[in-house]
């Protein structure tokens, strides 16, 4: 006789599909002495009606569960010994020990959890619960490189570099929702974000465009009247981009006057013979392209970049063109290779290329990369004049404005100072002041405009 | 419509075919008097008479072979195996006569086996098991694992209805735990067609029989963390909806397959390589399986769980595919 | 000690005629018993021309067997023969020809060249087609009893055995069912006493398999298999005694296997005296003896027959020549039935 011990009385199970029962009746009532094995109680379930005999012998302490409720088979229904009425208090101590001891263990757990790990540790933490598991298989601990099939194929699709995404996978690795939200954003601008690999100049813009969003890290709480959307990851690359050159690079803006009376004379000859022959049309960012080229082979410098503490030039010129995209809250910036190479109309067949398919998303990886000199063009709204940003790691970036006639002091036939009307174009040259100075700046935009305004048709 | 148990949607199913057709007769283990070891045939023998519910001897070779003969005869079988364990007693008689009849020598085959299948209640090794895909991998036989009330009546229909035999695997664990709505008329629910228990987006988990309930409450977890799963219940495993799987796979690029029955040669192995082949190119994570060890069914309440893919393994598998 | 009753064979004319032969049902039994073996010989001719694949069983030394049971069937009896009742299949009615394309595996057999030998069965005659796997057939035959006598119909089903698939649990459990529900069921035993190379004592202890009949509760009959007439008599009185609602009934047919196994096997096991004595009972040489000590059968007749059969096997094998090998392109039609299917006098 264990007064001491308490026995439960659970519902039993009638039979392995049977997942209640109903108490038809008590045979005995709290307080009541009861034997083992004696009959207790009567049940019925969906299968039998049954007695069900007790589990051990003492008082009756107390009954949980009344006649004619219907519970759950392993429910408590009754207890039996421990210390007379307050029985039941002490059947709640039971489980206790294990309740401590457990809560005692996970204290020691977050103690251990709380200690600051050193990244090695947690890089390892990570995948060593999935490898206790006979059934995981992370195929690849690579993650940041290995590339799975739907992401290959709407990478191939849509003519995106899956390792330009930010990956947030297992590992970084680039999942499917990765590489649709950046095509969804456009995402290819991120692409001029990064140039060659830099292993022989580790040099300071990288820490600072990196430092730089740290101050923002706390963004101001909204206000009455605000409304917010997620910025896209090519809105977040543009911004690092710009953020990065400006800190990068020693901007400075020169602007020349160009009298496009020659130019627009040409160009209204040739306009119809593009077109019909070969569907593009020569607009005056074509010979400005076409100058541009030309004129960079003088000025390798312009054409160059600073790495470390190097100077590159280079024999080829790769011209970028600065193209918006269609919803107007992006940018990407394609790159014509070996402009030097093409004359006229093949400067206008490949930036009408590259500029449609910038803008129905089909360029390929490489198309945006490389560019070792670029164009922007915002004069089309009818801006006259403008301090683009270089887009890193090149030196210098033409701007170009809108056609405006204007009254124009020429000469006439008789040497004499007279007021003409000309079709005028500014033309910006933004440098990296680190390398171009202002006069290597100014000669160089002195013979753009000599070129644009003596355009020799034979030549180009 | 009227609120049924599982179990007695799978009666209910039973009794409007018989009533329907007097063709159907049941046959088996302790179906008459007693009304099955489960009480799905309770009252049919008052109703029907002791030639149409009929007990059988202890001779499950018999009772299917019996069946296989009695359906050429023109009558539509339905067996109960006490267990669905107790199949492989008759297993000569699916496999071997009543599956290549057709495809030999043109005789079809119309009966119905009932088999009580699945653990979770300490039945040990010979009253828990789930053996669907041994019989999924014989050509001629058809397989069905309802999860709902509502579908364990109109499948049970079909089943009968069906000019093939067809193994009709229906959960224990089911019986008295699951209520639904069930209609009260007459209605098929298609064999080879799947039920989109849960729409989502981010995972498809497909799966059958009682684990569709599993699934449900693992999913709902990781609603909790921003990742939305798509559970298929497959309903039948032979003929299996091939297309609505590929289609869920092709949206959600992330496929578990969950099932109760033993991992190596289990039905899943066969959705996973479907997946694989057919859908390599919309996969983002390879393709994942939980279901039970490569063991028997053990009896003692500690192992069984161990064994039986629990939520927190399906939880578990989700998030990992999740986080891939 | 046999339990079994051993069946007395049929002396007079006047006896058969008892039985319910008249003497055209005799010389049809004769022409059925020929036209079996006729069959078989051109299958082994066949076959040693590389025109049969796989391997080739046949019944020779059954003829009575298979022949007097089939003849005692009614039209609406059905029947689940196995590959040494060929006679079966003559019996009810199954033309050469198709037997021929079977046995080639040509698209006009019965199972267009799904199976082969005699696994085959043409259900609109009443007959389901075996399985390797004996004694299987008794099963689905027990269940044929089954519907039978659900439906209250006076029909009645027989499965056939050998001796040696006796010893398998799907003969209890087909006795055991039938038993109990006192089905319209026939068990016929073919004994023909090697279950391959396996003989009879390794097989079963008892004297007769028919001595098992008495524990499930039902009469068994042990019947000389070489007497067709005798065949015919007890298994005339079993089936109708399980149309009346009289219960299954065990007949064993202890008959001769004046062949190996199948084509590949010599037989080497068997005793020489065995096979000479086996000569000397060939149940067709019996019968046509019989018919002549009895039912005055002529040589002009027995030509007459003998030209029927030469006849009818020549135009047989010609025409299963004609039919055409199975297209490959059918390999996974039919693997399921279709509810068309069911459109037949057995589904309504």
């Amino acid at each position: 006789m264990a007064t001491t011990e308490t026995v439960d009385v659970v519902m039993p199970q009638m039979g392995v599909s049977v997942s209640e029962g109903t108490i038809t009746k008590w045979l005995k009532q709290e307080g009541e002495q009861v034997e083992a094995d004696e009959p207790l109680l009567e049940i019925s379930t969906d299968k039998v009606d049954t007695e069900v005999p007790s589990p051990g012998s003492g008082t009756l302490t107390q009954i949980f569960v009344q006649e004619g409720a219907t519970v759950d088979v392993g429910t408590k229904l009754a207890v039996i010994g421990g210390e007379g009425a307050d029985g039941a208090s002490s059947t709640d101590d039971v489980p206790e020990p294990a309740t401590a001891q457990a809560a005692a263990e996970s204290a020691a757990v977050s103690d251990a959890a709380a200690t600051p790990p050193t990244t090695d540790t947690v890089e390892e933490a990570t995948p060593a619960p999935a490898a206790a598991s006979e059934t995981t298989e992370p195929s690849s601990t690579n993650g940041k490189t290995f590339v799975s099939p739907v992401v290959a194929k709407i990478a191939s699709e849509h003519g995106v570099d899956p390792s330009q995404v930010q990956g947030t996978g297992r590992g970084g690795r680039v999942t499917k929702k990765d590489i649709l939200n950046f095509i969804e954003s456009g995402g290819k601008t991120a692409a001029p974000a990064q140039p060659e690999p830099q292993t022989q100049a580790p040099s300071a813009p990288a820490p600072a465009a990196k430092e730089a969003p740290t101050p923002a890290a706390a963004p101001a709480p909204s206000q009455p009247g605000e409304s917010f959307e997620p910025m896209t990851a090519m809105r977040k690359g543009i911004a690092e981009h710009m953020r990065g050159s400006l800190d990068t690079s020693a901007h400075v803006t020169s602007a020349i006057e160009v009298d496009m009376s020659r130019v627009s004379a040409i160009r209204a000859k040739l306009k119809k013979e593009y077109q019909q022959s070969y569907g593009v049309n020569p607009t005056y960012l074509i010979f400005v392209a076409r100058a541009a080229a030309e004129t960079l082979r003088e000025y390798p410098w312009i054409n160059g970049e600073i790495r470390g503490d190097q100077i590159v030039t280079r024999s080829y010129i790769n011209l970028g063109f600065a193209v918006e995209l269609q919803d107007g809250k992006g940018l990407i910036v394609p790159v014509v290779k070996n402009a030097e190479t093409l004359n006229l109309l093949g400067m206008a067949k490949a930036v009408t290329d590259i500029a449609q398919r910038a803008r129905d998303k089909k360029l390929l990886p490489d198309e945006v990369q490389g560019g070792t000199f670029t164009i922007t063009n915002p004069g089309g709204y009818g801006t006259f004049h403008g301090t683009p940003v270089i887009s890193q790691p090149q030196a210098a970036i033409l701007g170009t404005y809108a056609v405006v006639k204007r009254p124009w002091v020429v000469q006439d036939e008789l040497g004499e100072d007279v007021i003409a009307v000309r079709p005028i174009m500014n033309l910006t040259l933004t440098y990296d002041h680190r390398l171009v100075d202002g006069a290597l700046a100014g000669r160089f935009l002195r013979d753009l405009r000599e070129k644009l305004e003596t355009w020799d048709e034979s030549a180009y | 419509m009227a609120e049924l148990t599982y179990l007695q949607a799978i009666s209910d199913g039973l009794r409007t075919e018989m009533r329907r057709d007097k063709r159907v007769f049941v046959i088996g283990e302790d179906v008459g008097v007693y009304g099955g070891a489960f009480k799905v045939t309770l009252g049919f023998q008052e109703e029907f008479g002791h030639w149409r519910v009929m007990d059988a001897p202890l001779a499950e070779t018999a009772i299917v072979g019996a069946c296989t003969g009695a359906a050429m005869m023109g009558l539509r079988p339905v067996a109960e195996m006490q267990f669905a364990d107790f199949i492989s007693c008759a297993w000569d008689h699916l496999v071997t006569v009543a599956a290549k009849q057709r495809y030999r020598a043109g005789t079809p085959v119309p009966i119905t086996v009932r088999l009580p299948s699945g653990g979770g209640f300490s039945g040990g090794p010979f009253h828990s098991q789930n053996p669907e895909s041994s019989f999924a991998h014989i050509p001629g036989l058809k397989c069905v694992c309802p999860a709902t009330p509502e579908d364990a009546k109109g499948l049970l229909i079909s089943a009968i209805e069906d000019p093939n035999p067809v193994l009709y695997f229906e959960h224990k664990h089911l019986y008295r735990r699951i209520k639904g709505e069930v209609p009260e008329e007459r209605y098929t629910v298609p064999l080879g067609k799947a039920r989109t228990h849960r729409e989502g987006s981010d995972i498809s988990l497909i799966t059958w029989g009682a684990m569709v309930y599993t699934a449900e409450e693992a999913a709902k977890q990781l609603d909790d963390d921003g990742v939305s799963v798509e559970i298929i219940d497959l309903r039948t495993v032979m003929p299996w909806d091939k297309t609505a799987v590929l289609e869920s796979a092709r949206k959600t690029s992330k496929v578990l397959v969950l099932h109760e029955d033993t991992r190596t040669g289990g039905f899943g192995a066969e959705i996973a390589a479907t997946v694989a082949e057919e859908a390599f190119e919309d996969l983002d994570a390879p393709v994942r399986r939980i279901a039970a060890p490569d063991t028997p069914v053990p009896f003692s309440p500690p192992l069984e769980k161990a064994f039986i893919p629990q939520v927190e393994d399906v939880t578990k598998g989700l998030r990992e595919l999740a986080e891939y | 000690m046999a339990i079994a009753r051993e069946a007395e064979p049929l002396g007079s004319l006047k006896e058969v005629r008892e039985a319910g032969l008249d003497r055209e049902d005799l010389l049809g039994v004769y022409r059925n018993m020929l036209m079996t073996r006729g069959i078989e010989e051109r299958g082994h001719i066949l076959y040693r021309q590389g025109k049969i694949p796989g391997s080739f069983y046949t019944g020779r030394g059954n003829e009575a067997g298979s022949v007097g049971v089939a003849t005692a069937m009614g039209a609406d009896d059905v029947g689940t023969p196995l590959h040494r009742d060929m006679g079966v299949h003559i019996v009810r009615g199954v033309e050469p020809w198709r037997i021929f394309a079977q046995y080639m595996g040509r698209a006009d057999g019965p199972t267009k060249g799904r199976d082969g030998n005699v696994h085959m069965a043409d259900s609109k005659l009443g007959l389901i087609a075996m399985v390797s796997h004996l004694p299987a057939m008794l099963p689905v035959a027990v269940g044929c009893a089954l519907a039978f006598r659900i439906r209250e119909e006076k029909r009645v089903a027989v499965g056939w055995f050998g001796e040696g698939a006796s010893a398998r649990g799907d003969c209890h459990e087909a006795m055991t069912l039938a038993g109990v529900r006192k089905l319209p069921m026939v068990f016929v035993c073919d004994n023909n006493q090697w279950a391959y190379s396996t003989p009879t004592h390794l097989e079963f202890a008892t004297g007769h398999v028919a001595d098992r009949a008495d524990s499930y509760g039902f009469e068994g009959v042990v019947v000389d298999g070489t007497d067709v007439l005798a065949v015919y008599r007890e298994a005339s009185r079993a089936i109708e005694k399980a149309r009346a609602g009289g219960g299954p009934t065990l007949i064993e047919s202890v008959t001769l296997r004046m062949e190996g196994h199948a084509v590949h096997d010599d037989a080497f096991y068997v005793p020489k005296e065995m096979f000479e004595k086996w000569a000397e009972n060939d149940p067709i040489e019996r019968f046509r003896t019989w018919l002549r000590e009895n039912a005055d059968l002529s040589d002009d007749e027995e030509d007459e027959i003998s030209a029927g059969i030469k006849k009818a096997l020549n135009d047989g094998l010609k025409r299963a020549e004609e039919s055409p090998l199975p297209d490959p392109s059918t390999l996974t039609e039919g693997v399921y039935a279709t509810p068309e299917d069911l459109d037949t006098p057995h589904h309504k």
